[in-house]
C-alpha cells in the first residue's frame, strides 16, 4: 500500500510539470481522475488478490500440512502405546512369545519411527516445544527398542534379568516417550485449529469487501461528476468497470462463504470428534497397559490398579467424562454408532477387569492372565479388543469426513486470486477507455 | 502410591542416578542413623530388659519385641518348635488350611532364590522350596500356594497388613526387623560382598569411596556401605529389584552392586562379565518372616525347617539351586 501511495505522488508531480496544470480546466481534472481511478482499481485488485491468496493458502495448509501432521502425531502415540502393549503381552504369556504378537510389535515400532520421520520432514521441526518432542522421540525410540531386544534375549536364556529390562523399557515409554507423543499431538492439534481459524477468519475479507464497496462508491461519484460535465447519462467504460467490480466482489464473497462453511463442517464433523476420540484412545491405551502391568510388575503396591481406576473414572461414561464428551462431539457425525458401541464395550471391560483383579488377588494368576489376553466372550481382552476396534473405526470415519470437507473448503478458493486480478485490470482499462473518450472531445 | 514416584525414578535409569545422587543418598544415610539410634537406646535399657529375660513366653508381644531389639541375637531369635509340624485346631495353620492355600510373599527377580522363570512363567528357587515345604506340611501338597511377588521394600508392610502369611525373600534377620516381625530359624547364611564388572579395579569397600553403588529399596545392604568418617562415602542408588541393579551396572550407571553373596552369585550367573570381590562385609542370616501375632505358625515353620535339615531335603534343594552342598545352618532358639 505504501508503495502505491508513493507511486501516486510521483505521477502527480510528473503531470504537474508537464501540463503546468491548472485544475480549473475540465480536461485537466479528467486526466487527474483517470490516473486516480486506474491506480485505485489496480490497488484494489492487489488487495483482493492478496486476500484470496491468504485464505487459499491457509485452507490448503489445513489439508496438506496441518491435518497430516496432527494425524501423524496421533498415529505415533497409538503405535508407540501399542508397541509397548505388545512387548508386555509377549512377556506376560510366558514361554515362547506368539509370532503374531512379535509381528505386531515390529509393525508398531517401525510405523512409529516412520511417523516421527514424516513429522520432522513435514516441518514439525524447528519450532521450540514441537522440535523438542520430536527430538525426544527420535532419540528415545531406538533406546526403547534396544532395551526391548535385550529383554527378549535375556528371556530366551531364561534369565529374570529380561524382566528388569522390560520394566526399564516400559518406564521409558510411559514416562518419556508417550508424554512427548501426547504433547506433540496437542501442539499439532492446536496448530490445526489456528490455521483453520486463519482460513475462516473475518478481518481480512471484511477490509477487502469494505474497500471494494468504497471503490464502487467512488466510481459512482466519478460517473455523476462526468455526466454533469459531459451531459451524457451513462459512461460505458464506467458501467463495465462497475460490473467487473460487482462480479469480483461476488466471487470473493462466494469463495469465502463456501470455503468457510466447508472448513467449519470439517472441524465440527471431523477434527473435533477425532480429537475427542483421540483423548479416549489415549486413556484406553494407558488403562490397558495398567491392566497388564498389574499382572506383571508385582512390586507390591497397587499403583497400577489405582491408575486404572482413575482412568476408568475419567473415561466414564458420565457427565464431563471423556466417553460422554466424545459422544457429544460425534453426535451427528458418521462415527456416532461406533461411539455408542464403545460405551457398552467400556462398561463390559470395567466389569471383566474387576473379575480379573479378583482372580489375581485370590491366587488364580493364570486365569487372570488368560482373561487379560483371551478372546473368549467376557474376557477382559475381548472387551478391550472390541473397544479399540470401535475407536479405530470412529477415528477413521471422522478423519475421512474431515478430509473430504477440508478439501472442498480448500478448493473453494481455486482460481479466485487470478479472477480478481483479471477483474481489476479490466476495471482499470474500462475506466481509462471511458474517460479517454471524453478527454478526446476537448482537443 | 508413594512408590509410584520411586518406580518412575528407578527404571528411568538416568533419572534414578541423578535423583539418587541428589536425594536418595540422604534417606540411606538417614536410615543408617535410625538403626544406630535403635541400637543405642537398646543398650541403655539393656539391664532392665535382661532382668525380665526369663519370662519370655509370658510377656506381651510389645515387651517381647522391646527385649528382642535390645538383647538381640539374630541367629537365635526364633521360637522353638513343639515336636513335628502339626496343624492343631484353632491354630493359624488351621485357618490357612480352611482357606485352601498359603499366601507367600516372594521375590520374582532373584535368580536361584525366588525368580519368575521366563520359560514357563513359574516362580521358583531355593526360597520357594522352603515355602513349598511349609505348604506340604499344611496341605500335604506343595502346590497349594499363592505366590505374591513383592519388592524388598514391601516385605515388612505386607506382613504387618496381613496380605501375606509368610515371606521367603532372601530376608536377613536383623534386630531392627525383629521389632516389627518374627522370623523362623536361620535357613541360609549369606555374607554381604561386592559385585563389579570384570575390568573394574575395585576390590574392597574402600575402593567405592565416592562411587555409585546400587542396592534395592528396603534392603539393609546400604547401611553396611559406610567408610570411616572423613573419607568420601559411597553414593547409594536404590531401585526396586536386584535385577534392576544389574541393568544399571550393565549400562555403566553404577560402579558396583553390594548385597548378599547369594544374590550376587545369581546376578553373576546372568552376566559372566561380572565378578564378586572383597571380603565379607557382614553376616546375613536368612529367615522366613512371619507376623509376630502368630507364634504358633513360627513354631510350626521351625518344625518344618527342622525336618528339612534332617531328612536331606535342604541339602537337595541347596545342591539344585546353589552348588556343592554344605551342612545346613544349625537352628538356635530363644527358648
Amino acid at each position: 500500500m505504501v508503495s502505491t501511495a508513493t507511486h501516486l505522488g510521483g505521477q502527480h508531480q510528473l503531470q504537474s510539470r508537464r501540463f503546468r496544470l491548472d485544475l480549473r480546466t475540465t480536461p485537466a481534472r479528467m486526466r487527474l481522475l483517470l490516473a486516480v481511478l486506474v491506480l485505485t482499481n489496480v490497488a484494489w485488485g492487489a488487495l483482493a488478490a492478496f486476500t484470496a491468496s491468504q485464505y487459499a493458502s491457509a485452507a490448503s495448509a489445513v489439508v496438506t500440512t496441518r491435518e497430516p501432521l496432527s494425524l501423524d502425531a496421533l498415529q505415533i502415540y497409538r503405535r508407540l502405546s501399542d508397541a509397548n502393549d505388545a512387548a508386555t503381552t509377549a512377556f506376560l504369556t510366558g514361554g515362547l512369545e506368539p509370532a503374531a504378537v512379535r509381528q505386531r510389535y515390529l509393525a508398531d515400532i517401525t510405523a512409529a519411527a516412520a511417523g516421527v520421520e514424516d513429522a520432522t520432514a513435514l516441518g514439525g521441526a524447528g519450532q521450540g516445544a514441537t522440535a523438542d518432542d520430536l527430538g525426544t522421540l527420535t532419540t528415545g525410540i531406538p533406546i526403547y527398542a534396544g532395551e526391548i531386544e535385550t529383554a527378549r534375549a535375556d528371556n530366551r536364556l531364561g534369565l529374570p534379568l529380561g524382566a528388569a529390562y522390560l520394566r526399564e523399557a516400559s518406564a521409558l515409554m510411559r514416562g518419556t516417550l508417550l508424554p512427548a507423543a501426547q504433547s506433540l499431538y496437542d501442539a499439532e492439534y492446536a496448530s490445526l485449529g489456528a490455521t483453520g481459524a486463519q482460513a475462516t477468519g473475518l478481518p481480512l475479507i471484511t477490509i477487502t469487501a469494505a474497500a471494494g464497496v468504497g471503490l464502487g462508491y467512488g466510481l459512482y461519484r466519478a460517473s455523476r461528476w462526468l455526466s454533469r460535465r459531459t451531459r451524457r447519462v451513462f459512461n460505458l467504460g464506467f458501467l463495465a468497470a462497475a460490473l467487473a467490480l460487482v462480479i469480483s466482489l461476488g466471487w470473493l464473497a462466494f469463495a469465502y462463504a463456501n470455503g468457510r462453511s466447508s472448513l467449519l463442517t470439517a472441524q465440527a464433523r471431523g477434527s473435533t470428534p477425532v480429537a475427542a476420540l483421540a483423548r479416549v484412545d489415549i486413556a484406553v491405551q494407558r488403562a490397558h497397559a495398567d491392566e497388564s502391568l498389574t499382572l506383571i510388575d508385582n512390586s507390591g503396591d497397587d499403583s497400577y490398579q489405582q491408575d486404572y481406576l482413575g482412568l476408568q473414572r475419567s473415561l466414564g461414561p458420565g457427565a464431563g467424562t471423556l466417553l460422554t464428551d466424545a459422544q457429544q462431539a460425534t453426535a451427528g457425525s458418521k462415527a456416532a454408532p461406533a461411539v455408542t458401541a464403545m460405551v457398552a464395550d467400556a462398561r463390559g471391560w470395567y466389569q471383566a477387569h474387576a473379575s480379573l483383579r479378583v482372580l489375581d488377588d485370590t491366587g488364580k494368576h493364570a486365569d487372570a492372565v488368560q482373561s487379560a489376553l483371551g478372546t473368549a466372550p467376557g474376557n477382559a481382552g475381548t472387551w478391550f479388543g472390541q473397544l479399540t476396534g470401535n475407536l479405530a473405526t470412529g477415528i477413521a470415519v471422522d478423519q475421512a469426513a474431515f478430509d473430504s470437507s477440508a478439501r472442498a473448503g480448500s478448493s473453494a478458493f481455486n482460481d479466485t486470486e487470478a479472477g480478481v486480478i483479471a477483474a481489476a485490470l479490466i476495471m482499470a482499462a474500462a475506466c481509462a477507455w471511458g474517460l479517454s473518450r471524453r478527454i478526446v472531445e476537448y482537443r | 502410591m508413594k512408590k509410584t514416584l520411586c518406580r518412575a525414578a528407578v527404571a528411568l535409569a538416568v533419572v534414578a542416578a541423578l535423583a539418587t545422587a541428589a536425594g536418595c543418598a540422604t534417606p540411606a544415610a538417614g536410615s543408617v542413623g535410625s538403626v544406630g539410634s535403635v541400637g543405642s537406646v537398646g543398650s541403655a535399657d539393656r539391664v532392665r530388659v535382661e532382668a525380665h529375660a526369663v519370662a519370655v513366653r509370658a510377656v506381651s508381644h510389645a515387651q517381647a519385641r522391646a527385649k528382642t531389639a535390645a538383647a538381640c541375637n539374630p541367629n537365635a531369635a526364633s521360637l522353638a518348635p513343639d515336636g513335628a509340624p502339626q496343624v492343631t485346631a484353632g491354630s493359624f495353620m488351621a485357618k490357612i488350611r480352611a482357606r485352601g492355600y498359603l499366601i507367600a510373599g516372594v521375590d520374582q527377580s532373584t535368580y536361584h532364590f525366588g525368580y519368575l522363570n521366563p520359560l514357563d512363567g513359574k516362580i521358583e528357587g531355593f526360597d520357594i522350596d522352603m515355602i513349598r515345604a511349609v505348604a506340604k506340611a499344611i496341605f500335604g501338597n506343595p502346590d497349594k500356594v499363592e505366590y505374591k511377588a513383592i519388592s524388598d521394600a514391601q516385605r515388612i508392610p505386607d506382613i504387618l497388613n496381613r496380605s501375606v502369611d509368610i515371606v521367603a525373600h532372601t530376608m536377613t534377620i536383623t534386630c531392627a526387623r525383629l521389632t516389627q516381625v518374627d522370623f523362623s530359624s536361620v535357613y541360609f547364611e549369606a555374607h554381604q560382598r561386592i559385585l563389579v564388572l570384570n575390568n573394574s579395579k575395585v576390590d574392597s569397600l574402600a575402593g567405592l569411596a565416592g562411587q555409585k553403588v546400587c542396592v534395592t529399596q528396603g534392603s539393609d545392604s546400604g547401611s553396611t556401605l559406610r567408610l570411616p568418617t572423613g573419607q568420601r562415602q559411597p553414593i547409594v542408588v536404590s531401585v526396586p529389584f536386584w535385577t534392576d541393579c544389574l541393568v544399571l551396572l550393565q549400562q555403566d550407571q553404577v560402579t558396583a552392586i553390594s548385597t548378599d553373596d547369594s544374590i550376587l552369585d545369581g546376578l553373576h550367573a546372568q552376566d559372566p562379565f561380572t565378578k564378586v570381590v572383597g571380603p565379607a562385609l557382614s553376616d546375613q542370616p536368612y529367615g522366613l518372616a512371619i507376623s509376630n501375632k502368630h507364634p504358633d505358625f513360627v513354631r510350626f515353620v521351625n518344625a518344618v525347617l527342622a525336618q528339612e535339615r534332617s531328612d536331606g531335603a535342604w541339602r537337595a534343594s541347596y545342591a539344585h539351586w546353589i552348588g556343592a552342598p554344605v551342612p545346613p545352618p544349625v537352628a538356635q532358639y530363644t527358648s
